[in-house]
């Protein structure tokens, strides 16, 4: 009886550690799942992290590479706050205008044995980016500008006899129209170290570490944090008619999206429709002509679709008193009103459907477009959902087609052929901080939709992929 | 008997396709041929000169380059992206928690614009950009790396030794014993590191290779070299449609019937044995999918081309979509119609015969 007992208690805890055992390893199991799918995330959202975080940066070459930010410290917030505050009573949004005195406080450090030398300050002309930039700069603020005394407000002498000096000075605004930027340099002798300053330079280390240059002391908080983001629109206007051009480009992107994205729910249902539906001669022809004109690229048919439109389609558009149809949303439109791969995504969901349905209706003397109109239109919302998403990621990144029609003025560009007009214009100099702003820009709305709509992208793609 | 509203009616509802389907379509591709066969400027009537612009064609240095270069993209880019989109899909073929965020974030690519991911990609790819710097990370890193490796080896040695000792089978890489032994090796390598044991390698130079301004070429500078700035489009598009591809994978897999797995567990078939045998026949249809959008649209690439422009050799980084469009638009030269369409329509004849041969492949 005893040893019996004995032996079955043996054989539970035997079982017990391996259960514990089990148990732990199911545990490391989705610990190492984990891990991997952390690692491929890595991958796939790391270049977007970096590049939305560098987009912020004053340069987004900086060698080594960093993620910390000047523009994403709170301290530096609140001194271009109160910068702009001293420069024009308002913290977010500064100018420099009449009447501002604004306070600046610098610390250097010099090794034992040199005299510290107050920095010379200087409210420099100096405009950044494109020359185009400059022409647009009504009064600058080093016509107006008066810095004050630099002023030794504190010495510290550290364990190693080298001192740290503090500065104080000010600048006041002598005349009487608003300056929208206040560029500051300040210069000191080799060997004199920059520690710190009211609000961290932008460069730090010009001339090898001689001068420290603010673009804008007196920005306020919000230019200051997206100085790059204000440069995208600040910096590009039409020669012609004066316009913003990114923001120009955001709203035709936007305008052809939308109308694209209508015209294709209308004509793609109604042909997915009589495809998937109907019976009719000729139907295998187009089809199979639909599927052909699936696989053949793009640069087959371009040459004689930029003729088409050139030529406003055969003269059609002199009807409506337009002569080409090159450099105009319509022509884009026209040209895109629906494409074939969105027929086929339909087609596909209308054949998914009941035969019993059309049967029901024929028998009640429904003719077909009552049919198409009534029964299967509202039946199609999910295809329709992942039909708008498509097209309008579609449409939004389309970057051949749209290079081939808007060649001027630069203002009818879409946001694609719009950047590349940036990267030939930034790229140059390697000025990556507009390029990376404006490629943030034009990214947000794709994403934003993608976060809200997620499933209809994943729907999509299974439509066009696995039934096909 | 049905009335002639209703015969119509298919035609009417497949009128605006069918407008496109001839006029941007039909009408196109018959002109394109047409085109081939002469000379035409835009301006002045089209030149009837027979098969004179095919013949140049292959006459023609550039046209060569560009056809190399967009095989040699094609199949790179193809073969790499479906392997990567099938890992990708295997791995995230799971049932745990949080796994729609995983989905969401692997997507990111592939949905934004190739002229921003393009953009990213050629910041990263600069000479003081991220990916030099990386590179130089692990250069001078490599006592760490290396101290790393060596550490999560020799854990797992004696975990599996203590198992065999135990008597369990248990392979090598069993993957939650591999976790232990990554993250204690983790562990020992941070502090080796904080009390300075193991250092970066000093006096080694940062890695400043030009990718995209560069003629050089991998592995050698034959003509068959892959160049440098065509090798970094290849790594960004990889990277950009894996995820799409992905996810019809990962539908593929979700189709596969649970009785298969278990009927290859209860045969005592290893992980990687049942994904050969059981798994990889049932996802036929969807590599043919893959390689036939991966072929079609890489045979295409144009875009990246066109946004790094002169920031790269156009001989390095030419293809036979971006050859077409130069000819059709030149900046300086007036417009070789006849040339761009004679380039265009090979162009359409070789995807249409890599499709038709896959087609083969995969039914053989």
């Amino acid at each position: 009886m005893k040893t019996r007992k004995q032996g079955k208690e043996i054989v539970l805890t035997g079982k017990a550690a391996v259960e514990i055992q089990l148990k732990r390893h199911r545990w490391y199991r989705v610990g190492s799942i984990y891990l991997v799918l952390l690692l491929f995330s890595f991958l796939f959202i790391g270049p977007f992290f970096f590049g939305l975080i560098s987009s912020l940066k004053d340069n987004p070459l900086e060698w080594p590479p960093k993620l910390s930010v000047n523009q994403l410290k709170p301290a530096n917030w609140i001194a271009a706050y109160k910068l702009g505050k001293a420069g024009s009573g308002q913290g977010f949004f500064g100018e420099f205008a009449p009447g501002a005195v604004v306070p600046f406080t610098v610390t250097y450090q010099v090794p034992a044995g040199q005299e510290p030398i107050p920095p010379q300050v200087v409210v420099s002309k100096r405009v950044p980016g494109t020359a185009g930039a400059a022409l647009l700069i009504e009064h600058y603020a080093a016509d107006y500008a008066r810095v004050s005394t630099v002023e030794e407000v504190n010495r510290e002498i550290l364990v190693d006899q080298s001192i740290r000096v503090t500065y104080h000075f000010t600048i006041h605004h002598t005349g009487n129209v608003v300056c929208d930027r206040l560029p500051v340099d300040l210069t000191v002798p080799f060997g004199q170290q920059f520690i710190k300053a009211t609000i961290d330079p932008n460069r730090p280390h010009e001339r090898l570490g001689r001068v420290q240059s603010w673009n804008n002391l007196t920005s306020g908080t919000i230019p200051y944090i997206f100085y790059n983001y204000h440069r995208v629109f600040s910096e590009n206007y039409s020669r012609t008619t004066g316009k913003q051009l990114f923001s120009s480009w955001i709203w035709n992107s936007f305008v052809i999206c939308v109308a694209r994205v209508l015209t294709t729910i209308v004509f793609a249902s109604m042909a997915g429709f009589a495809l998937a539906r109907l019976q009719f001669r000729g139907k295998n022809t187009i089809f199979l002509l639909m599927l052909f004109s699936m696989m053949i690229p793009a640069q087959v048919t371009f040459i004689s679709n930029y003729l088409v439109l050139r030529d406003g389609v055969f003269g059609l558009s002199k009807l409506f008193g337009v002569d080409t149809l090159l450099n105009s949303y319509s022509g884009l439109i026209v040209s895109g009103l629906v494409s074939a791969s969105a027929v086929f995504i339909m087609k596909q969901f209308f054949e998914g459907l009941s035969p019993s349905l059309d049967e029901a209706a024929r028998i009640d003397g429904a003719s077909t477009y009552q049919i198409y109109f009534w029964i299967f239109l509202p039946l199609a919302k999910p295809a329709i959902g992942a039909l708008t998403i498509l097209t309008f990621q579609g449409v939004w990144n389309e970057f051949f087609w749209p290079l081939v029609v808007f060649t001027s003025p630069q203002d009818r560009y879409t946001l694609t052929i719009g950047l590349l007009s940036f990267r030939r214009m930034y790229g140059v100099a390697f000025d990556w901080g507009p390029i990376l702003a404006g490629s943030v820009i034009s990214a947000l709305p794709l994403i934003v939709l993608f976060v809200v709509f997620q499933r209809y992208f994943v729907e999509g793609i299974s439509f066009t992929g696995i039934k096909g | 008997m049905r009335s002639i509203k209703e015969k119509i009616a298919p035609y009417v509802l497949l009128s605006p396709y069918l407008f496109m389907l001839i006029v941007f379509f039909g009408y196109a591709f018959i002109r394109c041929l047409y085109f081939s066969f002469t000379d035409y400027d835009l301006f002045s009537p089209p030149q009837w000169v027979g098969l004179k612009n095919y013949l140049n064609l292959f006459r023609d240095f550039q046209f060569g380059l560009a056809l190399k270069n967009s095989l040699q993209f094609a199949v790179i880019v193809t073969g790499f992206q479906t392997i990567f989109a099938l890992i990708l899909a295997v791995v995230l073929n799971q049932k745990i928690k949080g796994i729609r965020f995983f989905r969401a974030a692997y997507y990111m690519p592939s949905i934004t614009s190739s002229a921003v991911v393009t953009l990213i990609f050629m910041w990263l790819f600069q000479k003081r950009g991220l990916i030099n710097y990386l590179l130089t990370l692990v250069k001078t890193g490599y006592p760490i790396i290396l101290t790393f490796c060596v550490f999560t080896l020799l854990i797992q040695a004696f975990f599996i030794f203590i198992e065999k000792l135990k008597e369990r089978p248990v392979s090598f890489f069993e993957p939650s014993f591999l976790f232990l032994s990554v993250m204690l090796s983790l562990m020992v390598t941070l502090i080796l590191v904080k009390t300075a044991t193991v250092t970066l390698a000093e006096g080694l130079a940062p890695i400043e290779t030009v990718w995209l301004n560069s003629k050089k070429r991998w592995p050698n500078s034959g003509v068959l070299g892959i160049s440098y700035p065509l090798g970094s489009i290849m790594v960004l598009n990889i990277w950009t449609t894996a995820p799409t591809f992905m996810l019809l994978y990962l539908a593929g897999l979700q189709d596969i019937p649970k009785e298969l797995y278990e009927a290859a567990a209860v045969d005592g078939a290893t992980k990687f044995k049942t994904f050969w045998y059981v798994v990889r026949p049932q996802l036929r249809n969807i590599t043919f999918l893959v390689v036939t959008m991966g072929f079609i649209s890489t045979l295409q690439m144009f875009d990246q081309v066109a946004i790094i422009g002169d920031q790269a050799p156009l001989d390095a980084v030419i293809t036979l979509a971006y050859y077409v469009y130069i000819n059709a638009f030149p900046s300086s030269v007036s417009p070789k119609i006849g040339m761009a369409s004679a380039a265009a329509v090979f162009l359409g004849i070789l995807t249409l015969l890599i499709v038709l041969l896959q087609k083969k492949a995969v039914k053989s």
